[in-house]
C-alpha cells in the first residue's frame, strides 16, 4: 500500500489552533481549563500559544515563535505533534512493542501493551512522547499522535482524513499518498524560491529515512526551532544494535556451554570412579 | 563422622540469599524488557514495580551487612583485587578440570578459587553499576537529560548481560557440577568437609588449620 503522510505548510497556517482543538476532540483527550476553581493556574507567559507544552492530552499544538531577522519581526506558526519517522527512534527501543509502523508508514501505538519504561520518550529526537509518572512507584503511561489509528477511534481504517488535516480551514495541512506530497511540497518550495525565499526547503523529505509528516519551510528549520538533521541517539543503536544481540549470544552460548559441560564432565568423572572402583576392589 | 571446617559465617550466608532472591527478581522482571513476547507482563508497570522492590532488597541488604562485618568485608573487597601468577595457572588448568576432572595441573586455592574471585569481582563491579545507574533512572527519569538516561539504560543492560549469564554459571557450578558438591553446603549450612576444603581450597585449609581468624 501506498504510504500516507501529512503534510504541513505554514506559510498558509493562520495558528487558528482547530486542529489542536479537533486532535483533543476526537481522541477525547480533556484537559483542565486552568481555571482558579479546579486549582491549575494559568499565568501569562508573554504568548498566545497554549497550553505551553505537549502532555500526555495534548498530542499536537501549535508553537509560535518571534523572532527578528534584520529588524523585522516574524511571527512564526509550528506545528508540534508526533513526525511519523521512517527510522523511528521510539519504534527501535520500544521493548513490548507498543509502538510500531503502521502499514501506511507512520507510528502506532498500542495503548494496552505500555509498560511506561519511557525509552521512547527519551530516544524522541523531536521531544513528541509525554507521560505522567509516579516517580516512585515509576508507574507511568505514554501517549503521543497516533496519526488518528488509535484502536476505537481509527479515522484511517475508515479512509478519512486525521481529525487535524479535516479541521483546518486553509488547507495548512493535508492527508494524502506520501509521493503526491512529497511533488506537492516540492512544488511549494520552488515556488517560495522563485517569490525571494531562497532557504526555503521540504523538512522531512528525506529526515530520518523520510518523515510522515513534512513541512514546507520558507526558511531554515533552525528558524523553526526544528531540529537539522535529526538523528536516533548513538545511545539508541549502540544499545539496540550492538548490545542486545550481543546479550542474547553469550546468554545462549552460556546455557549451550553449561549444558554440553554437564554431559562431558558427568561422562568423564564416572568413569574416573568406576576406574578407581575397580582399582580399590 | 569426618571434621568440617566453618566456610561462611551467619550473616555471610544471609546476604548471599539475600542478594541472590533479590537478584533473581531483579533478572527475570528486568529480562521482560529483551523479550517482546513477555511485554503483557511489564503491562501497567506491574513488573517495575516488582523490580524496584527487587531493588530496594539487593541495595538495602549490604548496606546493613558490611558495617556489622567490617573485617569479612575488608578480607572479601582485598581478595577481589589480589591477583597473581597462580591464577593464570588456574585459568590454564582450568577446562582439564572441569570438563575431565583432571586436577593434577591445578595450583592450591584460598578461600575462593580464581574464577570464584572473577565472579565476586563481577558481583562487586556490576552491583555498584547496578546500584548507580538504577537509581539515576529511578529518581532522576523526570529531571535529567534524556542522553544520560539512555546511557544509563546501556550500561545497566551492560551489567545484566554480564551478571546475568554469570550467575548462571554460578548457579550451574553451585548445584550441578558433579565436583563441586560441597559448595552447596558452604552457603546453605556454613561448613565444608575438611577433606572438601583440602582439596578445593589448600592454601585456605592451610590458615583454617593454624587457627587464624580467615572465615568470610
Amino acid at each position: 500500500m501506498a504510504e500516507k503522510a501529512i503534510l504541513y505548510d505554514p506559510t498558509r497556517c493562520t495558528a487558528c489552533r482547530g486542529c489542536q482543538a479537533a486532535c483533543k476532540q476526537w481522541n477525547e483527550n480533556n484537559e483542565y481549563i486552568p481555571t482558579v476553581e479546579n486549582g491549575v493556574q494559568s499565568a501569562n507567559w508573554g504568548s498566545y500559544e497554549n497550553p505551553p507544552d505537549l502532555s500526555p492530552t495534548t498530542w499536537l499544538k501549535m508553537k509560535f515563535r518571534e523572532i527578528d531577522p534584520g529588524g523585522k519581526v516574524r511571527w512564526l506558526f509550528i506545528r508540534r505533534s508526533c513526525m511519523h519517522c521512517t527510522d523511528a527512534g521510539c519504534v527501535k527501543v520500544c521493548p513490548s512493542k507498543a509502538l510500531y509502523h503502521h502499514e501506511l508508514g507512520f507510528v502506532a501505538y498500542n495503548k494496552d501493551l505500555c509498560t511506561g519504561c519511557g525509552y521512547c520518550i527519551e530516544a524522541c529526537p523531536f521531544d513528541v512522547p509525554r507521560s505522567e509518572r509516579n516517580i516512585f512507584s515509576g508507574i507511568a503511561k505514554m501517549d503521543k499522535c497516533t496519526l488518528c489509528t488509535t484502536p476505537g477511534l481509527d479515522r484511517i481504517a475508515e479512509g478519512w482524513e486525521p481529525a487535524c488535516v479535516k479541521t483546518c480551514p486553509t488547507n495548512a495541512l493535508q492527508y494524502d499518498d506520501r509521493d503526491k506530497l512529497v511533488a506537492e511540497g516540492r512544488k511549494r518550495v520552488e515556488a517560495l524560491k522563485a517569490a525571494g525565499w531562497t532557504n526555503a526547503n521540504l523538512y522531512g523529505e528525506n529526515e530520518l529515512g523520510g518523515l510522515h509528516v513534512m513541512y514546507v519551510l520558507d526558511d531554515h528549520p533552525s528558524v523553526y526551532a526544528l531540529p537539522v538533521n535529526p538523528q536516533v541517539s548513538a545511545a539508541t543503536v549502540a544499545w539496540q544494535d550492538a548490545i542486545q544481540p550481543l546479550g542474547w549470544a553469550v546468554g545462549g552460548l552460556t546455557i549451550l556451554g553449561l549444558g554440553l559441560n554437564y554431559l562431558v564432565a558427568r561422562a568423564n568423572i564416572n568413569r574416573e570412579k568406576e576406574k578407581k572402583d575397580v582399582a580399590g576392589s | 563422622m569426618s571434621q568440617e571446617v566453618e566456610k561462611y559465617s551467619k550473616p555471610t550466608r544471609i546476604l548471599h540469599w539475600a542478594h541472590l532472591v533479590s537478584f533473581c527478581i531483579l533478572f527475570l522482571t528486568g529480562l521482560v524488557l529483551f523479550i517482546p513476547q513477555l511485554g503483557f507482563l511489564a503491562q501497567d508497570s506491574v513488573t517495575r514495580v516488582i523490580h524496584r522492590i527487587g531493588a530496594a532488597i539487593f541495595i538495602i541488604a549490604p548496606l546493613i551487612y558490611i558495617p556489622m562485618n567490617w573485617g569479612a568485608t575488608k578480607r572479601g573487597i582485598k581478595e577481589a583485587f589480589s591477583w597473581g601468577a597462580s591464577d593464570i595457572g588456574w585459568l590454564k588448568a582450568a577446562p582439564r578440570y572441569y570438563f575431565l576432572g583432571d586436577e593434577k595441573d591445578m595450583p592450591p586455592q584460598g578461600s575462593m578459587n580464581t574464577g570464584q574471585r572473577l565472579w565476586w569481582l563481577i558481583v562487586l563491579v556490576s552491583g555498584v553499576v547496578f546500584t548507580v545507574t538504577g537509581l539515576i533512572m529511578w529518581f532522576a527519569k523526570t529531571s535529567a537529560p534524556a542522553a544520560l538516561l539512555q546511557w544509563m539504560v546501556f550500561f545497566h543492560d551492560v551489567a545484566f548481560i554480564l551478571a546475568g549469564t554469570m550467575l548462571l554459571l554460578h548457579i550451574y557450578l553451585g548445584l550441578f557440577h558433579p565436583l563441586m558438591n560441597e559448595a552447596w553446603k558452604s552457603i546453605y549450612k556454613g561448613n565444608i568437609s575438611a577433606e572438601y576444603a583440602k582439596k578445593h581450597h589448600a592454601k585456605w585449609y592451610e590458615e583454617v588449620a593454624k587457627g587464624r581468624e580467615v572465615k568470610s
